[in-house]
């Protein structure tokens, strides 16, 4: 059913490497909006939490750099290891809300593999010196994404506001 | 912002196209899989290979097909101890490629029939492992930017050392190293992990605790006074290869970008290796070691992270045609996530320090089982 829906995006001009360009282009777009769905119902679940993590990981940076500024280096050094916790309480737990918003994406690329494993694009110099004679179907996903990403970055606030 | 990533992308292009350069397509081609699977004897015993059984992961006949829905469920796991411990939560992931999902012992099988087979499949549990932080590392790193936390001269160097290790990393270990060899690295880095959380607990690590608390007092009244540090951002104001000035904040900071780039050589060696991430070994390197202030730490980190787990997949999977099994690490990605919404609900019913102590003794047990196995074949309960 899935396959059934997605390859039909690749089938809407009848020039196959054009094709191949919208498909993945609107792959990587559903990629990015799932993605951001999934990560705003974290954000609406665990806010709270979230916040005030951030909070108290700043606050004991800011704590740190006032010690530095009045020359205390003891209370520097105590204050700068203890915001390295908070820190990385923070740092693991917001990688892990970001793998929430990039899921989608190994699942596009399992996908494509079934479908485009054996395609196989030809570099021109100097592409080829960089990233050897062909690539796959990856090199020209993730660029897509990014570019999906972007696009959807200025789309988004007319989304949000038009939801609300 | 592209201004910032501009020195890391122009360095990324330059060392690619030095490693085509130096390791021309016959030098470093290394055996795909559909060759190695046709090297691999006929028959239906152990180290054999029944061409004609179900394909599983990788599309090899015969193996095991990872159980997605275990593979979800390991990654809450995963992201309940990212959310409530941190660090462990990447060796956790680590566990579950290399023990949960059979990979390991499958792996095993072909050690003296098949060992390229062996190998492919250690090199795909240690790019498994680099997706997984590396896709984390991507969002933090952008997240980073916009809070101008990042100070570009010093994640130059440190990327610039993450580059050449991995680099080299790649290049001298893909294909051949034996999955046992990677298990007994794997148990050791467990080790070293297990020794900062005991650190932690230690007396001495409990001081330094307390220290920080009478500071958190004795500057809580100054903070109120003061402006949001964020606006400030950071700014490098001069660089060399001998001493690199940073400010913010109005204070200045030095660093020997030599200094830099050891670490970043040495860390990303040690990640690239492994399949981690690294952070917890450049966080302290920088706050302790290089005496940086958090703040700058925070996102320089992550972003050297980000480049050493790019480097490492793009030679791995463009240069080295290493495969991984893409519906695991989605599933694994969406475990991860939602393990990571249960952690804060379930943290205030388990006091740190015991779950501290869980975990110490999950580390010395996961490190000796791995070492032992790994490096001289001895199985633990």
């Amino acid at each position: 059913m899935i396959d059934r829906i997605l390859i039909f995006f690749y089938k809407t001009t009848g020039f196959p490497l054009l094709d191949y360009f919208v498909g993945t282009f609107i792959l990587a777009f559903l990629c990015v909006i799932v993605g951001d769905v999934i990560f705003l119902i974290g954000k609406k679940i665990n806010g709270k939490y979230i916040k005030k993590m951030t909070t108290e990981m700043k606050k004991k940076e800011e704590l740190s750099i006032i010690a530095y500024q009045r020359g205390d280096k003891a209370g520097y050094k105590a204050l700068n290891k203890d915001a390295t916790n908070a820190w990385g309480k923070n740092f693991f737990t917001m990688a892990a809300y970001s793998a929430g918003m990039l899921s989608p994406l190994p699942f596009a690329l399992g996908w494509m593999h079934t479908r485009f494993s054996d395609v196989e694009f030809l570099l021109a110099y100097p592409l080829s010196l960089i990233f050897g004679e062909t690539v796959g179907y990856t090199f020209t996903f993730i660029p897509l994404y990014i570019l999906s990403r972007i696009i959807f970055k200025y789309i988004r606030p007319y989304i949000l506001k038009n939801l609300k | 912002m592209i201004k910032k990533f501009l020195p890391f992308i122009v360095v990324f292009l330059l060392i690619s196209s030095f490693s085509i350069i130096l390791f021309d397509n016959a030098a470093y081609a290394q055996i795909s899989l559909e060759e190695a699977i046709s090297n691999i004897p006929a028959g239906s015993e152990k180290g054999e290979m029944d061409q004609s059984a179900k394909k599983g992961f990788l599309g090899i006949p015969g193996a095991p097909s990872p159980n997605l829905m275990i593979g979800f469920l390991w990654a809450i796991w995963v992201g309940w101890i990212f959310s409530t411990v941190g660090a462990f939560g990447g060796i956790m992931a680590g566990v579950g490629h290399i023990s949960i999902f059979g990979l390991g012992d499958y792996a095993k099988t072909f050690k003296t029939s098949a060992p390229e087979l062996n190998k492919l499949v250690t090199d795909s549990i240690r790019v498994s492992n680099q997706w997984l932080v590396g896709l984390s590392a991507l969002v933090s790193s952008i997240s980073y930017t916009k809070q101008k936390r990042l100070v570009s001269s010093l994640g130059l160097f440190l990327g610039l050392g993450a580059l050449f290790a991995t680099f080299l990393v790649v290049f001298t270990t893909a294909g051949k190293v034996k999955f046992s060899q990677y298990q007994g690295f794997f148990g050791l880095i467990v080790f070293i992990i297990g020794g900062f959380m005991i650190y932690e607990q230690s007396p001495r690590g409990q001081r330094s605790k307390k220290e920080a608390q009478a500071a958190v007092k004795s500057f809580e009244k100054t903070i109120k006074d003061k402006k949001n540090i964020e606006d400030q951002g950071v700014k490098t104001l001069k660089w060399n290869i001998i001493k690199t000035e940073i400010s913010f904040f109005g204070q200045k900071f030095t660093f020997s970008p030599v200094w830099a780039f050891v670490g970043g050589f040495f860390i990303s060696a040690i990640a690239s290796f492994i399949g981690v991430g690294g952070g917890f070994l450049y966080v302290p390197f920088l706050t302790s070691i290089v005496g940086l202030p958090m703040f700058v730490v925070a996102g320089t980190s992550a972003l050297s992270v980000l480049i050493g787990m790019t480097f490492s997949i793009f030679n791995f999977m463009a240069l080295k045609g290493v495969i991984v099994y893409w519906p695991l690490i989605g599933v694994e990605l969406l475990g991860v996530f939602a393990g990571s919404l249960i952690g804060p609900r379930t943290a205030k019913y388990i006091p740190n320090r015991v779950l501290k102590g869980i975990f110490i003794v999950l580390a010395v047990y996961l490190g000796f089982r791995y070492t032992l196995k790994g490096f001289f074949g001895i199985t633990l309960l």
